[in-house]
């Protein structure tokens, strides 16, 4: 077990950084996903004081590399909001942020891909504006774009790693710290290279069996 | 039970209904015909307000449709619509689709909604088929699913938008069947088709509309017979071969 002998040493204070790294990428996807479903149906809204201003949110953010968004966030907020913030929360929020953009225009796609006609359908029993686009018009969106929902969720987990940058002592961060004590970089960050492959191939083979579903025809 | 006076709408400049007036009493079948184009479908839409018209009334059991203080949703679930391409929610069964509107809308319980989405597919011939998604249901049994899925909430008017044009010809008798049934049990409908057998079968009256206008109507076989309108005698021969 040479070969991984740094990182059986640390094996605790790495893995509680892959926890940290999980943690994030949940909250940015619990969080990311319901904004994103929201900022979809504000990019396909007639009403312009929704439309405008969301498409600008969607536009600004999506112009702007993720770094700059998680440092952005951690060295305005506490101008605006008076004090300091934590990395995490910092973190969980510059993510959900950003990743709410690409969902929402993932979703957009979804929305706009749904015929007129369910939709009218949908009025025409009587079933008003939030009926039709929870019952209707979000589900068969979800279920079209749902190859493209988990292949940003993967990007979204392989992204964490940029949280670095505040100081948040999550996966790749903990390696570097661990790294810089033992000198082991091939090592260490093969196994953080391997830890990745491992769980986003999981992820992606899952997703397919997702596709599967949509044998049904929509 | 459906009165229209004076409608006209607008496209913005383009003009798709002219001075509709036409009126119809509870229990009659209005059979609606004419070229593509012409009218038929905006017609219905402005009925249960689908879409908004600029002038002219429309009032529906009592209610103007363009009150601004009309509940339109409301009104909606006393007027049923079929649609050409049938519009079933793909991520639902049959059963499903029948289902959501009565319980979202009407509040009643999923079982109460159940019992009554099975009566309708008994009626409309397919029970065997209510757990199947409509990717599985051949274009008719989809179609007579969407009819089941209007009949659910109850409506007092049924309104038909070419709901055979998308089907192939052996499955448009089967959606007729239904219809006609609908028609003879005393259904208040107005249907826009071009199956002029069934029009005959059950039309109380019938109209044919050109750019927007209603340019011929009869309330039975003489429509067919000495149309008074070039138009009309022009279309009706393509139609009837």
């Amino acid at each position: 077990m040479r070969m991984f002998d740094a990182v059986i040493r640390n094996l605790p204070f790495l893995m509680g950084g892959f926890w940290i790294t999980v943690k994030l990428t949940s909250f940015a996807l619990l969080g990311g996903i319901p904004l994103g479903i929201l900022v979809g149906l504000g990019r396909i809204s007639k009403k312009k004081w929704v439309y405008y201003p969301v498409t600008f949110y969607v536009n600004l953010i999506r112009n702007i590399p993720l770094i700059l968004v998680i440092f952005w966030f951690y060295f305005v907020m506490p101008i605006i909001i008076g004090h300091p913030l934590d990395p995490f929360p910092s973190a969980v929020i510059s993510f959900i942020i950003f990743e709410a953009t690409y969902f929402g225009e993932i979703l957009r796609a979804g929305y706009q891909s749904v015929s007129k006609g369910q939709i009218e359908a949908g009025y025409s029993t009587g079933l008003n504006y939030i009926q039709t686009t929870r019952y209707i018009l979000i589900p068969i969106a979800i279920r079209r774009m749902l190859p493209s929902m988990i292949t940003q969720s993967i990007v979204t987990y392989q992204d964490t790693c940029l949280a670095f940058v505040i100081g948040l002592p999550e996966f790749v961060r903990r390696t570097t710290i661990v790294d810089n004590l033992e000198v082991r970089s091939i090592q260490l960050f093969g196994f953080v290279a391997i830890l990745f492959l491992i769980t986003c191939y999981i992820s992606s083979v899952v997703s397919r069996r997702f596709e599967v579903k949509r044998e049904r025809g929509y | 039970m459906i009165e229209i006076r004076d409608l006209s709408k607008w496209y913005g400049n383009f003009q798709v209904l002219r001075n509709i007036n036409e009126e119809i009493k509870q229990g009659q079948t209005v059979v609606v015909c004419g070229p593509s184009g012409s009218g038929k479908s905006t017609l219905l839409r402005c009925i249960n307000g689908l879409e908004p018209f600029q002038e002219g009334e429309i009032i529906v059991d009592g209610v103007s449709v363009n009150d601004p203080s009309t509940n339109l949703y409301k009104l909606r679930t006393e007027i049923g619509m079929v649609f050409q391409r049938f519009e079933l929610y793909p991520h639902m069964t049959a059963l499903q689709n029948i289902t959501l509107a009565p319980m979202k809308v009407r509040k009643k319980s999923k079982k109460e909604a159940e019992a009554k989405a099975m009566e309708l597919l008994q009626r409309v011939g397919i029970p065997e088929k209510a757990h199947e998604y409509p990717a599985n249901l051949s274009g008719g049994q989809q179609q007579r699913v969407a009819i089941a899925r209007s009949l659910a909430m109850e409506p007092k008017i049924m309104m038909f938008d070419e709901p055979t044009s998308a089907l192939d010809p052996e499955m448009i008798k089967e959606v007729l069947d239904v219809m006609i049934d609908l028609s003879k049990g005393g259904m208040t409908m107005i249907v826009v088709t071009h199956e002029m057998g069934f029009a005959r079968e059950v039309a109380d009256e019938i109209i044919f509309m050109d750019e927007g206008r209603i340019i011929e109507r009869g309330t039975d076989i003489s429509f067919f017979k000495n149309p008074k309108n070039p138009r009309t005698k022009d279309f009706l021969d393509k139609i009837l071969l």
